[in-house]
């Protein structure tokens, strides 16, 4: 690969969705670091090279567009992507790249993360 | 006139001396004293001035006063004028006096005794003087009951404007509870006549649920004097029942006795109307955030599976048939997936609407009762005449769409054909354009009673399955994009067709593809 292997950090409070959404990803070919809270994503970002942070919307604590917000103001160019189990997008959704379901499937999640990826 | 004004005694006789001697015996009553030398001067005084007594002398040349009282008598006027006659007392002027015993006539014979003239002469004149104030009294009386007559009737009038002016049906009954009057708006509303719900011909316009209640309620007001408040439909002229606030009260003479009883009856169907909708709505909202809350639940770990399942149709350790159980796994768990998006989905997905292909949406909809189809073995038969775009939420107008080709399925169990018609046109020749949806089905059918009822929340014609929500749901997205939902529904031979129309106005210019993929986000 002549280019280097891009780095999605994957948040989700819930461990079991956290571990498989990492080896589908894995599986398309990316490197996976994980965080299982937002203050941890925002703490690897901090230490760790990260090319997109794909993040679940409902999680204890900061929401996904709470953290996009934040990455947004230190990382204005790094993509965000929040996947959610609700049907309802929230009204400050704009701060990510993409909203998208969690139930579009795995092929669908990995051509959209594609997508923003070639769009930076 | 009161007691102290003075009375004209009018003294009739030829001889001046005569009238002197009864001027200076009648001066000391304080009357006014009028002479008269002749019978004719004297009714010429008569007819000019209000006379209490004549006192007259029976003989005088020219009229005798025998004469002249008759003439007096025959005028209206002076029937009632007392008369003194003055006179030689013979028999046969008694007898003639007796003629007039009738009226207040008195005799006093020659030589007059002063005393007795006084007397006789007082006496009529305070009998006239009383009959002055009566007669006073009495036109008082009888202007002030003119006065009170015409303000009784301006106080008709005006009761009758206020009544037919107000917006309430009103009524009025005597203290048995028997109605003899209502307003007109109550003819108008009801389509009657008097005689037909006059005492208790209203009964027959009460909805029988209610009729029994309504009764004793107001025969216990006509019984304790309280009064009474009740809500019940009432039959309007069509047949057709709405709900009333019904008042009466008791009204009662100076004595507190009950003269009659006034009531009204406010319609107060749209409240209630206003009321049931809001309840539905909080109902349906509850239901809306009961179905994020489980679709959060059922989606969470139905990615999981998902995902889990995707990494084992290729997983290394796992032989073919493995593999292929685990796709088929996947195949079904897409159909979960799908199913989730779609029905747990009756939400606003996104904060503005977007440009939405109606035939897009109808396509989704058609696509998510494919199975239905296949099973009732319906015919489908698709015709978009348009593939503009409206501006719209694209979850609404699916769950119209859903809605009404899920009924049309649902009438057509045993097979039958369904039409989907799609076309730019306007409502009534006007502006603005808009598309048009029909979903045409050859099912069983609508009939007249249902028709009406139709779009009412929890109605419903499927005994177990139906929420009777749909179509009231249905109408109330369509009236928000100022739209109009509307069926037909014709009996033909070998069967019927049922015909749901949307209109939906403001279609866009162009159709830009792609745009609603993008707007779409899930």
């Amino acid at each position: 690969m002549a280019e280097a292997v891009a780095i999605i950090l994957c948040v989700d409070d819930e461990p079991n969705s956290l571990i498989l959404r990492k080896l589908v990803l894995q599986k398309a070919g990316y490197e996976v670091v994980t965080a299982s809270s937002a203050a941890q994503a925002l703490d690897l970002l901090g230490s760790q090279k990260v090319d997109l942070v794909l993040s679940d919307q409902l999680m204890p604590g900061q929401t996904g567009t709470q953290l996009a917000q934040q990455i947004k103001t230190n990382w204005p160019k790094l993509p965000v992507i929040l996947i959610s189990g609700v049907n309802e997008i929230p009204p400050d959704a704009s701060f990510a790249d993409l909203f998208m379901s969690k139930v579009e499937g795995p092929q669908a999640m990995c051509q959209k993360i594609s997508d923003v990826l070639k769009a930076r | 006139m009161n007691a102290h004004d003075k009375v004209n005694i009018l003294m009739v006789d030829d001889q001046p001396a005569k009238l002197l001697s009864y001027e200076a015996i009648l001066g000391e009553l304080g009357e006014n004293l009028i002479k008269a030398l002749s019978g004719r001067e004297a009714l010429e005084i008569l007819l000019k001035t209000d006379v209490a007594v004549v006192l007259m002398d029976v003989s005088m040349p020219e009229m005798d006063g025998f004469e002249m009282a008759e003439i007096i008598r025959q005028h209206p006027r002076f029937q009632k004028t007392a008369i003194i006659f003055i006179s030689a007392v013979h028999l046969t002027e008694l007898d003639r006096l007796k003629g007039y015993q009738r009226g207040a006539v008195d005799y006093i014979s020659v030589p007059v005794v002063p005393e007795v003239l006084r007397a006789k002469v007082s006496v009529f004149a305070e009998l006239h003087r009383k009959r002055r104030e009566l007669e006073a009294l009495n036109r008082d009386l009888e202007a002030r009951v003119l006065e009170r007559t015409e303000e009784l009737q301006e106080s008709e009038t005006q009761f009758r404007t206020l009544a037919n002016s107000i917006p309430q049906l009103a009524w009025m009954a005597n203290p048995a509870g028997d109605v003899f009057w209502y307003n007109q708006r109550w003819y108008d509303y009801t389509g009657t006549t008097l005689e037909e719900v006059q005492g208790s011909g209203w009964h027959k316009l009460h909805h029988p649920e209610h009729v029994t209640r309504v009764l004793q309620g107001l025969e216990h007001s006509w019984r304790t004097g309280a009064s009474w408040e009740d809500t019940f439909p009432l039959r309007r002229h069509d047949g057709e029942y709405c709900w009333f606030l019904s008042r009466a009260v008791p009204i009662s003479d100076s004595h507190g006795k009950i003269t009659r009883w006034f009531g009204t009856c406010t319609d107060i169907s749209r409240q209630m109307a206003a009321e049931e909708a809001l309840r539905k709505n909080e109902r349906l909202a509850a239901m809306g955030r009961v179905a994020g809350i489980i679709a959060h639940e059922i989606n969470n770990p139905l990615e999981a599976i998902t995902n889990a399942f995707y990494l084992l149709e290729s997983h290394p350790s796992l032989d073919e048939e493995a593999r292929a159980l685990a796709r088929m796994a996947s195949e079904e768990l897409a159909r979960i997936s799908h199913i989730t998006r779609q029905s747990l989905s009756f939400y606003r997905e996104s904060q503005q609407a977007v440009p939405v292909s109606v035939a897009t949406v109808l396509d989704d909809v058609l696509e998510l009762q494919a199975r239905h189809f296949r099973i009732s073995g319906v015919e489908l038969d698709k015709a978009y005449k348009s593939n503009r775009m409206i501006l719209a939420y694209p979850a609404e107008l699916k769950q119209v769409f859903l809605n009404l080709v899920g009924n049309a399925l649902q009438a057509m169990p045993a097979g039958g054909k369904l039409r989907v018609t799609v076309r730019e046109t306007s409502e009534r020749g006007q502006l603005p354009r808009g598309i048009r949806v029909s979903v045409c089905d050859t099912g069983s059918g609508i009939s007249p009673q249902d028709a009406k009822r139709l779009f009412e929340p929890f109605f419903t014609t499927k005994s177990v399955k139906g929420t009777g929500l749909g179509l009231w749901i249905s109408k109330g997205i369509v009236q928000k994009y100022d739209g109009t939902i509307k069926f037909r529904s014709l009996k033909l031979t070998g069967g019927s067709a049922t015909c749901f129309c949307v209109f939906i106005p403001g279609a866009m210019a162009v159709q830009p593809p792609g745009t609603l993929a993008m707007a779409k986000v899930m």
